[in-house]
């Protein structure tokens, strides 16, 4: 911020000579200010981020060491919390659910995106701009409305989904009520909602690699193929560190999906760890031992992220 | 002047922002204070008829006090949950709100001292003698807040809930089916609808709690009321591993065996099963009460409702249901005697009126005068009657400890996705009985 104020000084200073003449003054006393300025100027950054960031984290980690109903006062319990955590057997399995939906999260969506994205650079497609908002429109549907927009299409009864399967002679699951298939559903309405995210970043660092690249691809006789190899790809390192890591927390900190579609079943086969902390948090009133999970989420988020971000190579500078 | 013009230009931006950062900060107070007269009231009436009702029962109440005003505010039921106890732990609670019953909000709340015991109003009132024992009950806690059941009554109830077959007259006519007496003829109408190509039963489970209605009600036809009061009040020695849940849950199995459930029920929602029985794609649909003047506006003269059927004629039914969340009066009221004496408007005759004109289901009795007969409110009105005079309004079995909707819920799924079986479906619903009670004491 400072910096950038700064630098589109000097250039004012530069261009405008007659100006500069007469308030070269001002601005060396602008630099020489005092050493509290930076900090005035970040103050409602930082306003902000301490009051929904750093105040809720520390509050969220003091709640994480207590017994609480909600109610009343909290009660200190030291780390019985966290020791109670290691040994459900429900934050276990949920947090096993969250492993397995990463490639559906993950991955999935970033091949989804990636696809489109080179067609629509490579090919030259016509209709490139309806395709751009088209494949985007998924990504900034809420959760809860993408709930309810696919519990009517895999609806048993009347979905369309079954209906056309039924049409050409199958006898299709219930998906959604499936013990086997509801995961991997859920996994892939996900995939669904993400990949539109990923087409635009995808997109958006394809129109930034220069041209001169592929016309040299194309003077040493590469096909489509291995231009997608040699040139795109290595220039989309960036943006896939980027959507790598966004999807990777959108894979464990997932809940509106999964509430709206299966609310964590059959039985608790899609029960995942967001939703196990709201229940117990909320539902049942152990205030304490959901925070405790939201810090345990919270750390797994964080080194996850951090080492996608070092093997993609998005800490580069 | 260009200097001065940018020190106010700074001074004013750094303003700017601290007065943005600082209009961002959270509202920590929900209302102003009542003041004098003024009665504030909470409750999950947010829309539609029941928020009518109590509106215009406000509206009475504050013509007739001439001095008082009173101020109502309908919330989402988990919302409300939510607000009133970050207001009442605040001091800025309303005087009046729905607490929800249990270990929800109204355990905690009484172990906190934020709302009044209501034993003295409920004499003067006479409130118990407007509602069933057994309805009270579940109003009532200790004073330390532990046992639930039992000691002072801490909320009155103004509607109620009973679980039952709603029925398609006309699929019922065509298959020459009767209203069942016993369950053996419920079961044998179901397997003529079945050998029809009628789904006998319409059913969505996939926010599963339908199936806690179907099992609950397979189960109120081989259980006491002893027995499951003690479960779900936590008193004396009950087990969930006996051989009726075992039983009921073996029956649950054989009627989806029997394909007396809707086809693909796991994927269907609550939200969609009614209106496919409403369109006439089954035979029955067992749904509260609450669902009865949807049914009546989408199927008119063609839906009518009857409760489970006993084993034996003539015998009892514990039924599914229980009372709406009742109205109790928090420690911030400023004039607690104002409150009740409201809260005594919401249970009047007046009330009752009201109610009975929405086809909403009142706790008390209904008078005989007030019931239409062939009509779906009147087979309801009918059936609550006889329900409430026999004390047989049985309980949500996912009352019986704070985790226990989600152990009996995923454990009924998977009982109906043959994950299980009765047997260990049993000792589950145990186990969790078994350690919350450990952790009580």
């Amino acid at each position: 911020m400072l910096a950038s104020s700064r630098s589109k000084a000097s250039l004012l200073g530069e261009t405008e000579p007659s100006l500069a003449a007469g308030s070269a003054g001002r601005f060396r006393a602008r630099r020489q200010g005092s050493p509290w300025e930076p900090y005035l100027y970040l103050l409602p950054g930082l306003l902000i981020f301490g009051l929904f960031v750093a105040l809720p984290l520390v509050g969220t980690i003091a709640l994480s060491i207590t017994q609480w109903d909600g109610y009343g006062t909290p009660t200190f319990t030291g780390l019985s919390n966290y020791v109670d955590a290691a040994r459900d057997p429900l934050f276990r399995s949920a947090a096993w659910h969250n492993l397995i939906l990463i490639p559906y999260f993950a991955l999935l969506p970033a091949l989804l995106g990636l696809l489109p994205a080179v067609l629509v650079q490579q090919m030259k497609l016509r209709w490139a701009p309806f395709f751009r908002v088209g494949l985007f429109l998924p990504y900034i549907m809420p959760g809860v409305l993408i709930g309810v927009v696919w519990r009517w299409l895999l609806n048993p009864v009347f979905g369309p989904v079954n209906v056309a399967l039924k049409a050409i002679g199958l006898n299709p699951p219930t998906w959604l009520g499936d013990f086997q298939l509801a995961l991997p559903t859920v996994g892939l309405i996900g995939a669904w909602a993400a990949y539109g995210f990923c087409y635009v970043v995808f997109l958006a660092g394809i129109q930034k690699i220069p041209r001169e690249l592929y016309e040299a691809a194309r003077l040493d006789g590469a096909n489509g193929l291995q231009e997608f190899w040699t040139v795109t790809l290595p220039g989309l390192r960036r943006e896939m560190a980027v959507v790598l890591s966004v999807n990777l927390i959108n894979a464990l900190r997932v809940f509106d999906v999964v509430a709206a579609t299966t609310g964590g079943g059959p039985g608790r086969e899609t029960n995942v760890v967001a939703l196990h902390m709201i229940d117990s948090a909320f539902k049942i009133n152990r205030v304490g031992y959901g925070t405790t999970l939201a810090v345990l989420l919270t750390l797994v988020t964080l080194g996850l992220s951090l080492l996608v971000l070092r093997l993609v190579g998005g800490l580069d500078d | 002047m260009q200097q001065s013009n940018l020190a106010v230009s700074r001074r004013t931006i750094l303003a700017a922002s601290t007065a943005l950062a600082l209009g961002a900060l959270p509202r920590w107070t929900w209302r102003a204070r009542a003041q004098g007269g003024n009665l504030v009231f909470w409750d999950s009436n947010n829309s539609g008829g029941l928020q009518e009702i109590v509106e215009t029962l406000a509206e009475e109440f504050e013509a007739q006090k001439q001095d008082v005003t009173v101020e109502h505010q309908g919330f989402e039921t988990a919302q409300l949950d939510d607000q009133l106890q970050r207001a009442v732990q605040s001091g800025e609670g309303p005087d009046i709100s729905q607490i929800n019953n249990g270990e929800n909000s109204m355990g905690p709340m009484v172990r906190a001292g934020l709302i009044l015991p209501m034993d003295d109003y409920a004499a003067q009132y006479g409130w118990n003698d407007l509602l069933s024992p057994g309805l009270i009950a579940r109003n009532r806690y200790t004073e330390d807040g532990e046992t639930i059941g039992q000691g002072v009554i801490w909320g009155v109830s103004s509607t109620a809930e009973i679980v039952g077959f709603y029925y398609n007259k006309q699929i019922f006519a065509d298959n020459g089916v009767e209203i069942p007496e016993t369950f053996a003829e419920l079961e044998a109408a179901m397997q003529t609808f079945k050998d029809n190509g009628v789904t006998p039963l319409v059913f969505g489970n996939l926010d599963p709690w339908p199936a806690i209605h179907l099992f609950g009600e397979i189960h109120g036809t081989m259980t006491t009321r002893e027995y499951l009061d003690g479960l779900i009040y936590r008193q004396g020695d009950n087990s969930w591993d006996t051989d009726e849940i075992q039983q009921a849950a073996a029956k649950l199995q054989e009627w989806k065996t029997n394909g007396y459930l809707q086809e693909g029920f796991e994927g269907i929602s609550p939200d969609d099963a009614w209106p496919l029985f409403a369109a006439g794609q089954g035979a029955m649909l067992m749904q509260g009460s609450w669902q009865a003047p949807d049914l009546a506006a989408e199927m008119q003269d063609n839906v009518g409702f009857f409760l489970m059927p006993p084993r034996e004629a003539g015998g009892t039914v514990l039924h599914v249901g229980g009372v709406g969340i009742p109205y109790g009066i928090t420690q911030d009221a400023e004039n607690p005697d104002l409150a009740a004496e409201f809260i005594n408007s919401l249970v009047s005759e007046r009330a009752l009126e009201l109610m009975v004109e929405q086809s909403a289901l009142p706790a008390q009795s209904i008078p005989a005068e007030m019931i239409t007969p062939d009509t779906l409110a009147g087979d309801l009105y009918t059936a609550w009657n006889e329900a409430n005079e026999a004390d047989a309004i049985g309980h949500y079995m996912d009352w019986a400890t704070p985790t226990f909707y989600a152990t009996l819920t995923s454990e009924l799924q998977r009982l109906l996705g043959d994950q299980t079986t009765p047997e260990a479906f049993a000792q589950a619903l145990q186990a969790d009985y078994a350690g919350f009670l450990a952790e009580q004491s």
